[in-house]
């Protein structure tokens, strides 16, 4: 804010404040308040000003002015002042927004290349391409909604799960049964554990105890109470046909031992026990979060 | 497709799991070996001494910020030489010193294929 008398005003303080002017942000408009002598020409400067000086936000006082006068005039032109640096504040929060938007949609599309990518690399025909691909697609919009209504960036695990494994239910019955404390984990672990779950899901129904009726999942988790605990989460099948380990690795185990070994720094116990597959992670909660 | 010749040790900063995932199969396809990963230049650090490693893979962008290109920069003053890959390919080309090149994402597996061969006359242990 300036306050200025109009006799300051000769060429060079006026072109100086004009280059200021002119070199403003966007959201600036900047007060300017003009004490003008009682026997100056007042329509002639203000004319003047207003041409000159642009992108400012010009109040006149004729002098001598009266003290409550100019004070309530300074206030009115900080508040305005204030009012442009909270649009400041916002605009340069959208920037940010948009910048982490961009990154990611980016890294959303670059997922979405990853499982497409790896799920032909698997696939025997179109129609189970096709499948896996939207399957894989869906759990990835399930977990992104959970995690959005869950306000952006934490998710809890017994939400990511009963979201993920809500289409494996027979009759109304839960064939996963889920226990385990509330756990907050972060936005990247959700996701992963997600489509980790989605690919034992999806093993479990086409191969494993949910291609069953009688078949079961147990699917526990717990937390060590040291100071910096372990979450260990076991996916434990039974009541199946009987398991054997298959001769070469899917895109399911693949993707559960290198996911998980990437979040948690140890790989998962993966074990074709004969009554039924056995998943166990272990590792530092700290990194989940 | 595979290298004809010795397998090299690849590890990869990236903190996509997923991409993890997809460049460690094409790794594995060319002939050589996934080394390891990490999602983040501290964890790059803890993890260092307990990975051989030919060469290195390395995002701008990593799970504690855009410290991609000094994790390069780290990893070349301990002798391992590294390929950025990024979808900001503007922001590796302000640090070319300090990679060999650029694979701009998505990767590829010919690109893939070729540009590991340039780490290849980087490798200590073939001189």
């Amino acid at each position: 804010m300036l306050v200025v008398t109009h006799e300051a005003l000769n060429p060079s303080v006026l072109s100086i404040i004009a280059e200021h002017l002119v070199d403003q942000p966007d959201w600036s408009e900047m007060p300017i308040i003009v004490l003008l002598d009682g026997a100056a020409p007042h329509a002639k400067i203000r004319a003047e000003l207003s041409k000159t000086w642009p992108r400012s936000r010009q109040i006149f006082f004729q002098r001598p002015v009266a003290s409550l006068e100019l004070l309530s005039g300074l206030q009115s032109a900080l508040l305005a002042r204030l009012r442009q640096r909270d649009v400041r504040d916002h605009i340069e929060r959208e920037i940010e927004l948009r910048r982490e938007l961009n990154h990611r949609v980016k890294n959303i599309l670059a997922s979405v290349t990853a499982i497409f990518g790896m799920t032909r690399r698997s696939a025997t025909s179109i129609d189970g391409l096709a499948d896996d691909f939207s399957g894989r697609l869906m759990a990835l919009s399930v977990v992104h909604s959970a995690i959005f209504e869950a306000g952006g960036e934490t998710v809890d695990l017994a939400d990511v799960i009963g979201r993920t494994c809500s289409p494996y239910r027979g009759n109304g019955e839960n064939l996963i049964i889920a226990e385990g404390p509330p756990i907050q984990l972060g936005r990247d672990a959700g996701t992963t554990l997600a489509l980790c779950f989605h690919e034992l899901a999806t093993n479990a129904l086409k191969y494993g105890a949910l291609s069953r009726p009688e078949g079961r999942v147990h699917l526990t988790w717990s937390l060590t109470s040291t100071s910096d605990p372990t979450l260990t989460i076991s996916w434990i099948e039974s009541g199946g046909p009987p398991v054997a380990k298959p001769s070469k690795a899917g895109y399911g185990t693949r993707y559960i031992r290198s996911a998980l070994q990437g979040l948690l720094g140890v790989p998962p116990e993966i074990i074709f026990h004969p009554e039924g597959l056995h998943c166990i992670a272990a590792g530092p909660f700290s990194r989940l979060r | 497709m595979r290298s004809p010749l010795a397998p090299l040790r690849i590890f990869y900063l990236e903190d996509n799991p997923l991409i993890v995932f997809h460049i460690e199969s094409m790794i594995e396809d060319l002939g050589h070996i996934f080394a390891g990963s990490a999602s983040s230049f501290a964890e790059l650090k803890m993890k260092f001494d307990t990975f051989q490693i030919d060469g290195a893979l390395v995002d701008i962008d990593l799970a504690d910020g855009r410290t991609g290109p000094l994790a390069a920069a780290w990893l070349q003053e301990r002798g391992v030489a590294s390929i950025f890959v990024t979808g900001q390919t503007e922001v590796a080309a302000e640090h070319a010193a300090v990679a060999l090149g650029t694979i701009a994402k998505p990767v590829p597996v010919e690109v893939l294929g070729e540009k590991l061969e340039l780490l290849r006359k980087h490798v200590k242990s073939f001189g």
